[in-house]
């Protein structure tokens, strides 16, 4: 029973010093780690990544913690989703499991897993918060719904499972394996150069205005009130640069205007 | 046979470099970090003097991660509401061979790491040493948080910083004393390179150093601005007695700095961007603990080898010059086979007969100096009061003689002749 | 643009509304018991409506089995819904069409997407066809009459290689506390432990409201994944909202509702949740929930 992981390394700029994987990539790699090792020691987890050859340093860091093999794509960094799974998919072909992060770090939209899934014509269980085996060669998985549902699965393989970053706390490496991994030899693949994502444009997130429904009530009172509770249209409000004391004081005060703490208690701070 | 023959423990600029000689001697070495790279924990920019980097890296400014060449030091004596500076500018400072920059330390510190390791050191980070491996009375390596984590060696070399805990546990410090330690509170504040320039005077990549005495809210200690490319380090290092006892929050006195006249021109408008806390030994030589035992020297700040005398805070170059130091030592004692401390002895040699225990020596009187009551409070006060009268246009009165105006400023700040004289005389002794 | 909804046992999935108006009023409804459902859809002033029973919910069947049929849409739009981001990507494979995947907006010319854990925007250009998923919560939509044409289609439903559902559980009690409080204090990566987080939790009670928190400590497991707030964790809708180093990406601002007052304290005063809070205090999170603990306190011993 053998296990791939799929890791998205993504790096700031081009600075190796804050490049790493998501919380969900390192669950994936625990969930695969345990789960082979429940099956002794002929399974193995193997590693995979499409990306430029400085990912070859996350690589190394999931052979130290345990993974057997790691297999890098080249490609340019910033691959379309659809390019990167295509790329993944047929380097999945033979594993019990494929496991993917629910999130990658930059564009964290769950995507690439489904995709995979889909190009393999296999099935998928997202965004687990819990998975673990069956004792029967299934897994027994929980998606999160909405609105605070859980969904229980039973999947059977081969299927691609992605997993929220809560839902295993990866090991650590000892200091034999993380010196040895950094000579372990890295199998690589020709990638696609493209096609790649190219904004037009990008800035700092900004709310978008949102639209409102149009105030409802009986009587010109509960109108206005359902107008001003609704803070969507972003408020402007006042910003104040304080000490924490002095912060403190000011959001007890706040919250006496607004009338969440009583103004009547008996001690209550005056302006 | 140990795995390594050097364990070297903390990538700072201590531990950097002794890897980086021991290294290009050939010795397999392990630099041991805490943090995910080189650099991250620590204080976020200051003032590196950068001169033993010749030896090391000859032509390092051409790739080094600076910010701005100083070229401008002032010194600032405040009080409540007054400065006195003397400031000192030099072109020279702005061309090769440069007499110091400011530089972010997770920058500068993962420059110089990443040299240590192209050199042929093993770096590994995101590792804490957790304690010393023994042999009897021989330290034989380190333990680390890793599973299955220990690490031994010929030699450790312990560059873990201030309060070191490796030189506590093998025993090299006597009792530590918390009025021997200084608290560096720093604030990080962006502010457009051309406003910087503008305020401080300067152009392209020329920087200034102010260093401040007084302006800490009564709490003894003292202050500094930098300039960094598009931001200012504004900080005050702090007596942590004093500062216990007056139960005052470091952010608060940093505010204060901060809105005093003189100050407050500078860095209005400056955006936080980080805020940070360290501790200092500030004691200087009073503090050093022992250098060596058996298999293992201390070095950098782990030595309490740190320049914290008033107006100079200099750190980065006696970690740099000691840790370069130590790698030459633990190389020569490996070679002769003997790392015991009498072997070891090379290391205290060099520090001894160069300027890192020199400058100790000749400033040791100074840190007591200049953290009494009179230097950070009264001296201040009576020198900006004397300047203020001098240069004070008191017309119809005729100008007052200097030394009527002294004299009166003299007793109305209530200091005593016989103290006057007698700090005068430590600080000419303790400089000179 | 025709918006495609997954729905699950009758009801409609997060940002479904938003959806729809986003598409201008033609939906496909698919899923199980949609009697009733499809009427809501008027709400936002639907002009198309079809609806098509595909029994429970299972991405690759459904995906198989509706391609054929929504195949001459140039732009496709579903939910970032839990299922719509389960869902979309699949049904882009079997049309063979890019993915536009958590826009925070799209017209046939451009979609603006999160980029950089939601602190970016990154604006695209679209290319038909295409498939995309809007992040819930970030639009809002009009009530509009319409008078919307609804029909069922018949579809058949593909069989393709999906999990099992053993079970659908409801709402943990944990997460109930928090979906229903009015008044939520919140934790983001500016609170430096686990143990702030035990303070909040003190500080949430004083005021008489829940705890929550954001992705980034719940995958710390600081505090358990229930407490989550956002389009992936609880999407709750309280009154007040006090934000403690929370950046306010928009997959965690999309989770809270309309909140009337909203306080947050960072000490980045540019970042999106001090953008759009009632009271913006730029001071270290960690220190002022101390002085607010000890201030409650006071408060509350009189
Ligand atoms: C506010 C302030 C301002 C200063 N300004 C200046 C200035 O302007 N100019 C100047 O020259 N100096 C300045 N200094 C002093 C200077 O920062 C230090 O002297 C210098 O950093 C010492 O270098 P080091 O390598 O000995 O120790 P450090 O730089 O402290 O490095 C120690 C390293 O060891 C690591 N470490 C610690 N323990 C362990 C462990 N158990 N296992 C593994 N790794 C470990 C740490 O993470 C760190 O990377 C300032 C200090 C402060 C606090
Ligand atoms: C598909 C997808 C789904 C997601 N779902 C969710 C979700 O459901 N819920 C969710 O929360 N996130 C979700 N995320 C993650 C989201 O994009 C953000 O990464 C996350 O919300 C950021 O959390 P944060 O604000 O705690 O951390 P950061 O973005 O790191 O922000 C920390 C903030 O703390 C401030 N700060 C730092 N130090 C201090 C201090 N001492 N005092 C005060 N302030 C300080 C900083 O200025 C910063 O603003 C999702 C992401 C994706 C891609
Ligand atoms: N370039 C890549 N290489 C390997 N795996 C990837 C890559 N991009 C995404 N993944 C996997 O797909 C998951 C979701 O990524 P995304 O669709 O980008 O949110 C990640 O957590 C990874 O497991």
């Amino acid at each position: 029973m053998n296990v791939l992981v799929c890791w998205k390394w993504v790096a700031l700029d081009d600075d190796d010093r804050w490049a790493g994987v998501s919380a969900a990539d390192e669950a994936a790699l625990e969930v695969a780690l345990t789960l082979a090792g429940e099956h002794g020691d002929d399974s193995f987890v193997t590693v995979a990544t499409v990306g430029p050859p400085p990912a070859d340093a996350t690589l190394r860091d999931a052979m130290a913690r345990g993974a057997r093999r790691a297999v890098r794509v080249d490609s340019p960094r910033d691959l379309r989703s659809e390019a990167v799974a295509t790329a993944l998919a047929p380097l999945t072909v033979g594993y019990t499991w494929v496991l993917c992060g629910d999130y990658s770090l930059d564009r964290g939209s769950g995507s690439v897993p489904a995709l995979i899934a889909a190009h393999r014509d296999i099935a998928q269980a997202l965004g687990l918060v819990d998975v673990r085996g069956d004792g029967d060669g299934r897994l027994r998985a929980l998606r999160r719904l909405d609105g605070g549902r859980r969904e229980e699965l039973s999947v059977t393989s081969p299927a691609v499972v992605s997993v929220e970053g809560s839902v295993a706390r990866l090991r650590r490496a000892s200091l034999t394996a993380e010196l040895a991994a950094r000579t372990a030899a890295i199998e690589l693949v020709d990638g696609p150069a493209g096609p790649r994502e190219t904004p037009i444009e990008a800035g700092p997130y900004r709310p978008r205005a949102r639209v409102l429904p149009a105030p409802s009530g009986s009587d010109a009172l509960t109108r206005i009130r359902a107008l001003m509770s609704s803070g969507a249209a972003v408020t402007h409000g006042e910003n104040v640069t304080l000490d924490p004391p002095e912060a403190a004081f000011r959001i007890v005060q706040a919250l006496r205007d607004w009338g969440y703490v009583s103004p009547l208690l008996e001690g209550t701070p005056t302006a | 046979m140990a795995d390594f023959d050097v364990v070297v423990v903390g990538a700072g600029p201590a531990g950097a470099c002794a890897a980086t000689v021991l290294a290009r001697k050939g010795r397999s070495v392990l630099l041991l970090e805490r943090g995910p790279f080189p650099g991250s924990k620590n204080m976020y920019g200051g003032v590196v003097y950068p001169r033993m980097l010749d030896q090391l890296h000859p032509e390092w400014w051409d790739d080094v991660p600076y910010q701005r060449w100083i070229t401008r030091r002032s010194t600032m004596m405040l009080t409540d509401s007054q400065a006195i500076s003397v400031d000192f500018r030099t072109a020279a400072w702005g061309r090769p061979p440069y007499n110091g920059m400011t530089a972010y330390r997770p920058d500068f510190d993962h420059w110089l790491a990443r040299k240590a390791e192209r050199d042929g050191a093993e770096l590994l980070c995101a590792t804490t040493a957790t304690g010393l491996l023994r042999d009897g009375d021989r330290v034989v390596g380190v333990r680390t948080d890793r599973p299955d984590g220990d690490a031994t060696a010929e030699v450790v070399i312990a560059c873990d910083g201030v309060n070191s805990f490796l030189a506590k546990e093998a025993g090299l410090f006597g009792t530590v004393d918390a009025s021997n330690y200084t608290l560096g509170v720093k604030e990080t504040l962006a502010m457009p390179k051309e406003v910087i320039d503008e305020r401080f005077a300067v152009r392209g990549r020329e920087g200034v150093d102010i260093e401040i005495l007084g302006g800490t809210s009564g709490v003894g200690g003292g202050g500094f601005v930098y300039t960094n490319l598009d931001t200012l380090g504004v900080g005050v290092v702090l007596k942590v007695p004093a500062l216990a006892a007056q139960s005052v929050r470091p952010e608060a006195i940093i505010a204060a700095l901060k809105a005093h006249p003189a100050i407050a021109p500078l860095v209005d408008g400056g955006e936080l961007v980080e805020y940070s806390a360290h501790l200092i030994p500030e004691a200087g030589l009073s503090m050093i603990p022992t250098l060596a035992t058996h298999g293992m020297v201390v070095a950098g700040d782990a030595a309490s080898l740190c320049l914290a005398a008033g107006i100079w805070l200099e750190g980065v170059n006696f970690a740099i010059a000691s840790g370069m130091y130590a790698g030459e030592a633990v190389d020569e004692a490996l070679q002769a086979r003997d790392v015991s401390v009498q072997g070891l002895a090379g290391y205290e040699r060099r520090l001894a007969s160069t300027f890192v225990l020199r400058d100790h020596r000749k400033l040791r009187r100074v840190p007591a100096l200049m953290l009494s009551d009179r230097v950070q409070n009264e001296y201040p006060q009576l020198a900006a009061n004397v300047v203020e009268r001098m240069f004070r246009v008191d017309n119809p009165a005729p100008k007052p003689g200097l030394r009527r105006i002294v004299k009166e400023e003299r007793r109305r700040a209530g200091i005593r002749l016989r103290h006057l004289a007698r700090d005068a005389w430590a600080g000419v002794r303790g400089f000179g | 643009m025709l918006a495609v909804i997954p729905v699950r046992d009758g009801e409609l999935p997060a940002g479904a509304l938003e959806t729809i108006a986003e598409c201008a009023g033609r939906v496909v409804l698919v899923g199980d018991r949609l009697d009733g459902v499809d009427l809501i859809a008027d709400l936002v002033g639907a002009t198309d409506v079809r609806a098509i029973e595909l029994g429970t919910y299972a991405p690759g069947s459904w995906a198989a089995s509706l391609g054929a049929l929504v195949d001459d849409e140039p732009i496709i739009v579903l939910p970032a819904s839990p299922d719509g981001r389960d869902l979309a990507p699949r049904l882009a494979y079997v049309l063979d069409r890019p993915l536009v995947a958590n826009a925070v907006s799209i017209t046939p010319e451009r979609a603006t997407v999160p980029r950089r854990g939601g602190l970016e925007l990154h604006v695209l250009a679209v290319v038909t066809p295409v498939v995309a998923t809007l992040q819930p919560g970030v639009r809002g939509f009009e009530l509009a009459a319409s008078g919307a044409t609804h029909q069922t289609v018949a579809v058949d439903r593909r069989e393709a290689p999906d999990p099992t559902v053993v079970a659908v559980h409801p709402p943990d009690v944990t997460t109930i506390d928090l979906t229903e409080a009015g008044r939520i204090a919140a934790g983001g990566a500016g609170l430096d432990s686990a143990a702030r987080f035990e303070q909040l939790a003190r500080v949430a009670a004083a005021l008489g409201g829940a705890m929550g928190a954001t992705r980034v400590i719940t995958d710390r497991a600081w505090v358990g994944h229930e407490r989550q707030i956002g389009t992936t964790g609880v999407v709750v809708s309280p009154e007040l909202y006090l934000a403690f180093g929370i950046s306010g990406a928009v997959q965690h601002t999309s989770g809270l509702g309309d909140p009337r007052h909203v306080i947050s304290v960072n000490t980045d005063p540019h970042c999106p949740m001090m953008q759009m809070s009632d009271l913006a205090v730029v001071s270290d999170a960690n220190a002022v929930l101390d002085e607010l603990e000890l201030l409650l306190g006071a408060i509350a011993d009189g």
